[in-house]
């Protein structure tokens, strides 16, 4: 008789367990209501419980740069998350360092919002904002690549240097289920405020820029978010090598615009690299620049150029041209905007040459 | 093998539009699991291992990537890469992104071309995945061996 109730007893101590581990896990997992978030310690802002910080934070204007649209497969949308968000998930620990894991950074879309946190961002992340715009205008600059001017709503306040970069968000098109931003840097200058010109390469199977080189049209609208990045001129009295490829021309366009027409004084060379002749454009504005900024000038290499080309200038891959320009380069600053491949090499080249790393800049997008 | 779940969250990530505008499954009716799985089977039979298609790979990507947008020439292939700002995640969850680049590849001795992604070459090497059946970079890899001039060992 004994042994028996004591047994329901143990089942009846158990159940009463579980149904307390059951509270608990609804209390962890679940759905929580209005959180509190503060944001280098500033007020305090209400967000919904339950969603990915990632998103609660776009719901408050707040745009943390995400290659993978929050699937936590990219590992960029790090931020340090001081107070709350709980124990470190299996699905960060992989995109984290020590050293990460040691000053508090996640990955904002994983950590679910569940309970007050207290978070600390850039502050040049706080300043990115969403703005509508609408394309006025889609001009050619080569077979591939297409300048993109992208017209703000009045008073709409978008400021940024010279050298950053936007995301445009590719809305749902064709099959896909959500939409997806891309980076590009801007080619107009800060200037402006009315519009932002834009220069995208056609990405074979790309998502964004298949869908502005194919269904993209003047009149339509679209949603940018920035600026982002640190690539920007440094004002010092260091001699500047400028590197583009392809649509890494735009930032400089930007850069130059702005020399101009602020009279900054800066030596500075850009080296233009393309295939062949028809990869080359926008040449009859750098001449401009030359004539217009003291100590700057343009040199277009081509790597292949094509025997109809007539092609009298330098040739052979960039790195080569930049690397023949120059006994040494100590005491200059490297500004690199291309592909991936294309600045991994430029900076080797550099760094031989005598400018140390951290006088080399670049935007890799990522 | 079984489809786990990290396998099916990783199928997810290949769908179209989530991080490419084809994804990477093509038409294949199939699980991730049983593609990786008979993949895996296929690359066995040609008595080779996905690290060796892949360094191959990975050699003739570097080479090409190097030519910034132009032709270039190593051994028998003539190799051009497309390359475009910005970097792609591992679709498997795994850290790191990789180069956007197309290689489009051509073999001088026979005529025969071939194109892959620079993501492929990790996707081979660190999970023996060749992509889904009508995906516009399936690599099926007897195609893959042979275009690599990759022969299975003498028995």
């Amino acid at each position: 008789m004994g042994s028996v109730v004591s047994a329901v007893l143990v089942l009846a101590g158990l159940g009463a367990f579980l149904a307390l581990l059951l509270v608990l896990a609804e209390k962890r997992l679940a759905s929580s209501g209005p959180v509190r978030l503060r944001i280098n310690q500033g007020e305090p802002r209400e967000v919904e419980g339950g969603e990915p910080l990632l998103s609660a934070l776009k719901g408050q204007g707040i745009f943390i740069p995400s290659a993978c649209g929050g699937r936590g497969s990219c590992g960029l949308c790090k931020v340090r998350i001081l107070e709350g968000g709980g124990p470190l998930l299996p699905t960060e620990t992989p995109h984290l360092s020590p050293e990460e894991i040691d000053n508090q950074v996640r990955l904002s879309c994983q950590v679910k919002v569940r309970e007050a946190m207290a978070l600390e961002i850039p502050e040049s992340l706080l300043e990115v904002e969403e703005y509508p715009v609408r394309v006025e205008a889609l001009t050619p600059c080569t077979y591939d690549t297409v300048k993109v001017r992208l017209g703000f709503e009045a008073d709409a306040g978008f400021s940024f240097r010279a050298g950053q970069y936007v995301q445009v968000e590719t809305p749902i098109y064709d099959g896909l289920s959500e939409p997806v931003y891309r980076a590009y840097s801007i080619s107009s200058p800060p200037s402006e405020t009315r519009f932002i010109e834009l220069i995208l390469r056609r990405v074979p199977r790309g998502i964004c820029t298949t869908y502005v080189h194919e269904l993209l049209l003047a009149g339509d609208r679209l949603k940018i978010n920035g600026p982002y990045g640190d690539f920007y001129l440094r004002e010092t009295q260091a001699e500047a090598v400028f590197i583009a490829g392809g649509s890494g021309l735009a930032p400089f366009e930007a850069i130059l615009a702005d020399m101009a027409e602020r009279g900054i004084r800066k030596k500075a060379t850009l080296f233009f690299g393309a295939v062949s002749r028809r990869d080359l454009y926008d040449q009859e504005l750098l001449r401009e620049y030359e004539e217009k900024i003291p100590g700057f000038r343009a040199v277009p290499a081509l790597s292949k150029p094509a025997p109809e080309d007539q092609w009298e200038g330098e040739t052979g891959l960039i790195t080569e041209v930049v690397a023949r320009g120059y006994e040494s380069m100590a005491g200059m600053e490297g500004y690199l905007c291309g592909s991936p491949g294309m600045i991994d090499a430029c900076i080797r080249v550099l760094t031989e040459k005598g400018i140390p790393e951290d006088r080399i800049y670049f935007d890799k997008f990522s | 093998m079984k489809q786990s779940p990290q396998l099916q969250a990783a199928q997810a990530r290949m769908a179209p539009g989530a991080l490419t505008m084809d994804g990477f499954l093509g038409t294949d009716p199939r699980d991730l699991a049983e593609i990786l799985e008979d993949d895996e089977g296929a690359v066995r039979r040609l008595g080779l291992a996905h690290e060796a298609l892949a360094a191959d790979l990975h050699r003739l990507t570097e080479r090409a990537i190097g030519g910034f947008g132009a032709p270039v020439a190593e051994g028998p292939f003539e190799l051009c890469a497309c390359e475009a700002m910005g970097v792609l995640p591992c679709p498997f969850g795994e850290p790191g992104l990789h180069p956007k680049a197309v290689i489009e590849a051509r073999r001088t001795d026979t005529g025969e071309r071939l194109s892959w992604t620079a993501l492929q070459v990790h996707l081979i090497r660190a999970h023996g995945f060749y992509e889904g059946r009508g995906s516009p970079f399936r690599l099926e890899p007897p195609v893959l061996a042979r275009f690599l001039g990759l022969h299975p060992p003498p028995q």
